[in-house]
């Protein structure tokens, strides 16, 4: 069908393309050899006049296909947009007028070539025709019932969602609840304020579009956006429910303070941890556990079991906040206490800065300095950096531990296990690259559980990928905490609140309502049968055609998403609605049974091999770039309109991800004569910035496999080379591809070239 | 000096200090930043800087902070007063805790405290300060010795002194109607011993 379809080319002259090359030559190469059924040219294809000539061809059935040779495909995206007809982008302003030299040869060739490689692309790809059944829920499920979990349900039903709302306790509230008084979070952020979370579980009761249920736990979460089936134990009865999309509000637990023993906790009944303290200030009067007395002397210990590579590495960056607002109380209820605040790094940013100036102002005193040991007697020794002293600190009454906050990514109740980080990406894990040997279907390792640790989960995933939500370093459930906050690796699963990172009540509420956002367009994308960020609005999902199928499991594997599942006979089976459409699993499969519509390998292969390479005593030498479309290609694009000037002689070829490069495409290259081929995707790691989680690292880790494959070519293997390139180096991708032809000049043309 | 005592991190002496003199009342906001110590042009001539001095009230060194030469050595430039950004009267305050240095018997062996003593002598007798007196009353503060051989020592200086007239050998320049000057201290005297100044 598709070598049947009209293709229509469409020559833009203008932005400076028209001084930079010859557009008759280059319709000579489009309707001539590369056979597109017709070819217009135009001044500013951009405008009214232009838009409409294109649409009046597709009108007239002139044009089935069409191919805009004009700017960038980053711009111009929604004048060139035509229902039923996409169009293919051919880049000769960016990539070519603007970093080329106008009228030269090799930019003449150079914009030829970007013509056969998108009339190739033209001929091999069709418009996506889109899902049958999209799921259509528009429920949104939200667990946890706390600040942030009460949030997001009460902002999602207020743009017209319906809400569930699982709590698991039997009230809703979570800690917010247990706290007399809450940091301030309105001006002047001087003195503690009143905790009004008393009126958001009143609105979220009273809300006629959420249904609220306690004691309630999900069992079951299958299906994806849409449709997600989840089903809840809530109080002895199961409730099955299909829904659109998932908020997970789970909170946080406090660090367990029986780890803290060499801080005196449990050696005395008046060491206490924050949170006991709330209690006891809740209670009225304040009295010391032990015999009752008014607590005339307090010290707080300040990262308390946090900032500790023994305890809690990292910062809850509440707890500064929360031990001033504690501080403050007791001043005002025992006006003639000393209160001491003993810290390491006093961290109150932003508005808590007038906070701290108040308790300053109301006699808090702010010691630095690391606390040694806390005796029965309640003698705290510490070592204090502004006075260059040990001091040992006697007659306090009372010693409260700012203790850290956990996340709840993983049922509270079994809290018993200390947090495991399971980071989904380790750079050590095998990960089953062209070459390396398949496990047996069934055996231990054939199972990636990237995961977490074998304890009690939130929502009960039926994915291939495990029960659990994909945690972070730390014990977070998080994407990437700049790029694609909320987002979890789990298509349609949004994180928000304190599981996601330490935050204050204020923070949580912001948060949830950013993942109600999430939730709500990931539902809308779901009914319209489109993926998600970042390749929002795409119709193409990937094809499968079982009969090649080895059922080497390594799609299903290596899907950062949890979107590929085997069937009972092994076979894998794609749940649309989960996919991101990276390709990562085109680029994983050996037999290369997985395409999309619109994006295949052998679609690829056919643009490749639609470059004319000149032969060796030419001294023109070409080299492939597969360039991700997220960081690398606005890169490129970026260089091109800052006027940088690189080599004429690399042919770029934007991918949607380093995940979806196929083995063949190089060996393609190579044994069509290109002389090298770099690969530009995002950086991998634990400070990964690819878009689709681990696609670049996997692509990272099947290229240090191709090296073998260069030598049984008998090929240098410094012809094939991996960069990890951001959405800011504009400067550096350009530099990265005139050095790399430098090499390919000292180690010579490719021998195969004119074979 | 500080390593004598260690610290109680009792506030009492931070209260009666905040409570007492003049300007320290702003303490409790001392950040410990080190503005006033970085600012200071003799900082190193101190036995602490102030944002030592005023971590040490805190911790309720009262002996160390009251016998410490910082008091005796700050020249009163102003530079940690004007640099402070939590507003705290730095100056003030250490000017202050000399006062109180010396009703308690923990200043004198300072240069600076024994001229004091001889600048306030004259100025308290005869309303004025004379080169003279002064000088020779602060040179024998350290002893017969040591009064002698700085007289000597600056014997030159003190004959180009007389002969350019900012000197002069007879009865010392007196004020007119010294009793009320004598009156005015006396109240001054009267009222400080009532009991701490207004502020607390």
């Amino acid at each position: 069908m598709a070598e049947a379809a009209k293709t229509a080319v469409y020559l833009c002259a203008g932005c400076g393309i028209g001084e930079a090359v010859s557009i008759e030559a280059l319709e000579a190469v489009a309707t001539g050899e590369s056979k597109a059924s017709s070819c217009r040219r135009h001044d500013h294809l951009c405008d009214d006049a232009g838009v409409a000539t294109i649409q009046a061809d597709i009108d007239s059935g002139a044009a089935e296909r069409i191919v805009i040779a004009a700017c960038s495909e980053r711009v111009n995206a929604d004048r060139f947009r035509f229902d039923g007809t996409p169009p293919i982008r051919c880049d000769l302003r960016e990539r070519v007028a603007w970093s080329q030299p106008p009228g030269a040869e090799d930019t003449q060739m150079l914009a030829a070539d970007y013509v056969r490689m998108a009339l190739a692309e033209a001929e091999k790809s069709a418009p996506p025709s889109g899902q049958a059944d999209p799921g259509t829920s528009k429920t949104i499920l939200v667990v946890g019932g706390g600040v942030s979990g009460l949030t997001a349900a009460l902002e999602s039903a207020r743009a017209g969602y319906q809400v569930m709302l699982v709590e698991r306790a039997s009230d809703l509230g979570g800690h917010g609840a247990k706290w007399s008084k809450r940091m301030p979070h309105r001006p002047p952020y001087r003195l503690p304020q009143d905790n009004d979370i008393g009126a958001l579980i009143a609105a979220v009761t009273a809300e006629p579009r959420i249904t609220v249920h306690t004691r309630s736990r999900v069992v079951s979460t299958a299906g994806g956006p849409g449709r997600f089936l989840v089903t809840l134990d809530s109080g002895g009865t199961t409730i099955e429910e299909t829904l659109g999309a998932i908020v997970v509000a789970t909170g946080w637990r406090p660090y367990d303070a029986t780890k803290l023993g060499h801080l005196g906790y449990g050696a005395s009944p008046d060491v206490v941890t924050g949170v006991e303290l709330e209690t006891m200030l809740g209670a009225g009067e304040l009295a010391c556990k032990s015999d009752g007395r008014r607590p005339a002397a307090v010290a707080f210990i300040q990262c308390a079991g946090s900032r500790d590579p023994d305890h809690l590495p990292y910062c809850s960056s509440i707890c500064c906040g929360v031990s001033i607002k504690q501080a403050l109380m007791i001043r005002e209820r025992v006006p003639d206490s000393s209160v001491y605040i003993i810290h390491d790094e006093l961290r109150t940013p932003g508005t808590a800065e007038a906070f701290y100036r108040a308790a300053q102002a109301a006699g808090v005193i702010f010691m630095k300095g690391k606390v040694s040991a806390v005796g029965a007697d309640l003698t705290v020794t510490v070592e204090d950096v502004l006075l260059g002293e040990t001091v040992a600190m006697a007659g306090l009454d009372l010693v409260v531990l700012a203790t850290g906050m956990m996340p709840n990514a993983t049922a509270p109740e079994a809290e018993a296990i200390a947090p495991q980080p399971a980071p989904d990406i380790d750079p050590l894990a095998p990960i089953l690259a062209a070459g390396a040997t398949v496990p047996e279907p069934g055996s231990e390792d054939a199972s990636e559980d990237d995961s977490g640790p074998e304890i009690g989960s939130i929502l009960n995933l039926q994915y291939r990928q495990g029960p659990h939500l994909p945690i972070l370093a730390d014990g977070f459930a998080d994407s990437h905490f700049l790029c694609f906050p909320y987002e979890t690796r789990r298509s349609g699963i949004y994180t928000c609140g304190p599981v996601r990172r330490p935050m204050d009540m204020a923070e949580s509420a912001t948060d949830a309502t950013g993942a109600a956002l999430k939730a709500i367009q990931a539902i809308e994308a779901a009914a319209a049968g489109t993926a998600l960020h970042p390749r929002g609005g795409d119709l193409s999902f990937p094809r499968i055609n079982l009969d090649p199928c080895t059922k080497c499991r390594r799609c299903t594997v290596e899907c950062p998403f949890g979107a590929i599942d085997e069937s009972d006979d092994d076979y894998p089976v794609v749940e649309v609605a989960r996919c991101r459409r990276c390709g990562t699993c085109m680029g994983a499969c050996p037999v290369r049974t997985i395409s999309f519509e619109n994006y295949s390998v052998e679609m690829v292969s056919a643009m490749i091999k639609a470059v004319e390479v000149p032969d060796e005593f030419a001294e023109k030498p070409r080299v492939l770039v597969l360039a991700c479309r997220n960081d690398a290609i606005p890169a490129l694009d970026m260089a091109g309109i800052s006027g940088t000037r690189y080599s004429p002689f690399a042919r770029v070829v934007p991918v949607r991800c380093l995940g979806s490069v196929s083995a063949l495409w190089i060996s393609d290259a190579l044994s069509t004569g290109y002389d090298g081929v770099i690969l530009m995707g995002c950086k991998a790691g634990d400070d990964y910035q690819c878009h689709f989680v681990k696609g670049s690292a996997i692509t990272q880790e099947r290229m240090g496999k191709i090296a073998e494959t260069l030598k049984s070519m008998m090929l240098e293997e410094e012809r094939v080379v991996t960069h990890e390139v951001a959405i800011a180096d504009a400067r550096r991708a350009p530099e990265l591809i005139d050095s790399f032809l430098d090499t390919i000049a000292e180690i010579g043309p490719n021998p195969f070239k004119g074979f | 000096m500080a390593g004598a005592e260690t610290a109680t991190y009792d506030l009492g002496f931070a209260k009666w200090v905040a409570g007492n003199i003049s300007g320290a009342d702003k303490l409790s906001m001392c950040m410990q930043c080190g503005m006033c110590s970085g600012s200071c042009p003799i900082g190193t001539q101190m036995d602490h800087g102030p944002r030592k001095l005023i971590m040490m009230i805190r911790a309720g060194m009262r002996d160390a902070v009251l016998s410490a030469n910082t008091l005796w050595n700050c020249t009163q430039c102003y530079n940690c007063t004007v640099r402070c950004p939590r507003g705290i009267p730095v100056t003030e305050i250490l000017q202050g805790l000399a006062t109180v240095a010396v009703a308690e018997g923990h200043a004198g062996g300072e240069p600076t405290a024994r001229f004091s003593e001889a600048f306030w002598w004259s100025l308290a007798k005869f309303g004025r300060t004379d080169e003279r007196l002064v000088t020779s009353r602060f040179y024998f503060s350290a002893g017969l010795a040591e009064g002698v051989r700085k007289s000597r020592e600056n014997l030159a200086i003190a004959l180009r002194m007389i002969k350019a007239r900012r000197m002069h050998l007879g009865a010392p320049h007196k004020i007119k109607r010294r009793k009320n000057l004598q009156a005015i201290l006396a109240k001054a005297r009267e009222i400080e011993a009532r009991g701490a100044g207004e502020g607390d």
